[in-house]
């Protein structure tokens, strides 16, 4: 995995964004990661992205100010440019019927926020190692 | 005219007084004569010997037939009859002539007078006393048809004073309604002076008036109605009809009740119910926003609340890593100390999210769970803790319940934990079972730990509520979630009093389709 990875990131909290970029350093994993803080950014960036523009991966947390995660993969998944990337949703915490909503607007995975250092850094590095290696689908 | 009076006939005849028979002769003998003959007669007989006495007791008595001698010296039979008749009281007394004479002149003037009859002398007594029975019977008659028309006029003044006493209008109407009778409360009422109100058409007062109403029998129920005043004002009227017949048809009785005050009476409930609803609806809103709002402020604190401190436990695990060898000793504990609160500040958060989201199961996810597999997944969850204490778990037939699986583990875990937590020195023992009440299943959770002391009997399944602060690692939110939880799915859980040593937890269950697991 030597070229750069491209990841757009939606996350408002600037602490849970150095954590998930220590996790991909830890990875090895070169990345250039565009980041939006509100939901309502991310839609707009999303709605906008063009073929030659996608990102590899689409990393949402679900809770972001004027809006939910769930909002930003249905701009996403309703891109036919980006209908294809990856796209994972960070929480600390989902309600089951969250989840279910998720799942059915493409997110491929759901990624729980531990509040321990060693397995958040640890399940967001494999997680995103994971989604990038599979084929696109 | 309508007072239909149904007095036996034997009242009327009762105590019928004898009638006055007058007997008048200036021969004292033929006046003994007549008194012997007419005695089995049994009535009351008044003797004259002359003409003077006659009128003079004529004055006094209501006389039914006067025998009258017609040759008396001073005044004769005719000049005693004539003033007789010209007095008001006797006018009409029916008179038997007595004499001796056949002559035609006589017969004329006799007649002339009033004369009802002429006996001729000798007297035969069986056609005298024939005569005077027929007038006795007469008599009798009289008497008895004057005691009638007093009852009926009696019966009346009686009927009009129970009219004019009514609290309501009273209006008597012929089944077509014309007004034959109306009280003084319906002139009130209405505003007409009563002789107009007679004859009147009801309809003019009532306009929806209708006779109504079969034959007879108990008054119609009351009946609300507009009434139109003289003025033409209208008012709101109350009306019972009662319909009664008489010999000159059917009549029917209105009583007519003005319910101005009533109608004000129901408006002003009205207007009550409905201020009361309004502010019950109000009260509602604002509790529902209240629920709501509590309900939000519970998800934030669980859940927003969850993310800084998060972020506070990983960043100093963080420092504490990358600082290891660069701190003193006093400043590692201190950041452990950090660590270790924030952890706790994680769980009891992640405790309080799990009781929110029993509280807002919906039931549309429900589905049937098996206890056994729920208690089986309890287990598997708490295997480290069950493994460290040698703990041994007993379980008997359980059956299948209505709720989530998340649920029942969470409520079989909770006690199941408990029970190992607050343990004895002796080796945690937990038995479970369950025995079908009517239409509930209880459920027994025994344990052999501390027992718990009943004046906390309550106070344990409050939330963030624990016993031993010191000795024990829970959330104090274990037995709030397992109270939420049976409440939720419609039951109720309780700590059986004094159930020995250890601590005996029961909690209800609704039944719904049968089914038992396998004991294992």
């Amino acid at each position: 995995m030597s070229e750069v990875v491209k990841i757009l990131l939606a996350e408002d909290n600037p602490a849970d964004v150095w954590l998930i970029r220590e996790a991909l350093m830890r990875q090895s994993l070169a990345c250039e990661i565009e980041h939006y803080t509100s939901a309502e950014d991310a839609i707009r960036a999303l709605e906008r992205c063009g073929a030659e523009a996608a990102p590899d991966l689409i990393l949402v947390d679900y809770n972001l100010p004027t809006g939910d995660g769930g909002q930003v993969l249905a701009a996403a998944s309703s891109n036919p440019h980006l209908a294809r990337v990856p796209k994972a949703v960070l929480s600390s915490y989902i309600r089951p019927q969250e989840m279910d909503h998720i799942l059915q607007l493409g997110a491929a995975r759901f990624i729980s926020k531990p509040a321990n250092l060693r397995e958040f850094l640890g399940v967001v590095g494999s997680t995103v190692v994971e989604l990038l290696k599979r084929p696109s689908a | 005219m309508m007072t239909a009076t149904k007095e036996p006939e034997r009242v009327l005849t009762a105590q019928l007084e004898p009638a006055k028979l007058l007997l008048v002769d200036d021969d004292r003998d033929a006046l003994f004569a007549l008194q012997a003959i007419l005695e089995p007669l049994h009535q009351e007989l008044l003797l004259a010997e002359s003409g003077k006495d006659a009128l003079r007791l004529c004055l006094d008595h209501n006389i039914a037939v006067i025998l009258l001698d017609v040759r008396m010296p001073e005044m004769d039979g005719f000049e005693t009859a004539e003033l007789i008749r010209s007095r008001k009281r006797s006018r009409h007394t029916p008179i038997l002539f007595l004499t001796a004479y056949r002559s035609d002149e006589q017969l004329f003037r006799g007649y002339d007078l009033g004369a009802v009859d002429f006996l001729f002398k000798p007297i035969v007594p069986e056609i005298l006393q024939s005569k005077v029975s027929v007038f006795v019977e007469l008599s009798r008659s009289e008497q008895i048809l004057r005691r009638q028309a007093e009852e009926i006029a009696r019966a009346e003044a009686q009927f009009r004073a129970v009219l004019e006493a009514a609290p309501d209008a009273m209006v008597i109407t012929s089944e077509a309604g014309q007004i034959e009778l109306a009280n003084s409360r319906a002139d009130a009422l209405f505003g007409h002076a009563r002789a107009e109100l007679v004859h009147r058409d009801i309809r003019s007062l009532i306009p929806e008036w209708t006779p109504g109403l079969p034959e007879s029998g108990p008054p119609s129920l009351e009946h609300r109605l507009t009434a139109v005043r003289e003025d033409g004002s209208s008012l709101p009227v109350q009306i019972t009809r009662n319909p009664f017949t008489t010999r000159e048809g059917r009549f029917i009785t209105t009583a007519i009740r003005d319910a101005t005050d009533q109608v004000q009476a129901e408006a002003r409930i009205q207007q009550i119910n409905r201020e009361l609803e309004r502010r019950v609806a109000e009260r509602t809103a604002a509790l529902t926003y209240s629920n709501e709002a509590l309900r939000q402020f519970a998800w934030a604190a669980s859940h927003d609340l969850q993310e800084p401190i998060r972020t506070v436990m990983s960043y100093s695990q963080w420092l504490a890593e990358s600082s290891v060898k660069t701190l003193s000793q006093p400043e590692t504990q201190m950041l452990d100390t950090i660590q270790q609160q924030a952890a706790r500040l994680v769980a009891l958060l992640a405790a309080l999210q799990q009781y929110i989201l029993v509280a807002e199961s919906g039931e549309n996810h429900w589905t049937s769970v098996d206890c056994r597999a729920a208690v089986d997944a309890a287990n598997s969850n708490l295997h480290g803790m069950i493994q460290e204490s040698s703990a041994t778990v007993e379980c008997g037939r359980l059956p299948v319940v209505t709720g989530t699986e998340v649920m029942l583990v969470q409520l079989f875990q909770n006690l199941i934990s408990n029970g190992i937590k607050y343990r004895s020195a002796a080796p945690p023992r937990i038995q479970i079972s369950a025995e079908a009440a009517g239409d509930l299943w209880i459920f027994s959770v025994r344990d052999n730990g501390r027992g718990i002391d009943a004046k906390y009997h309550d106070y344990v399944f409050g939330v963030f509520k624990r016993l031993d602060r010191g000795q024990t690692a829970g959330t104090g939110m274990g037995l709030a979630i397992c109270k939420a939880v049976v409440e939720r799915l419609g039951g109720r859980i309780w700590i059986e009093p004094s159930a020995g040593p250890g601590a005996l937890f029961r909690f209800s269950l609704p039944r719904c389709r049968e089914g038992v697991s396998a004991e294992v």
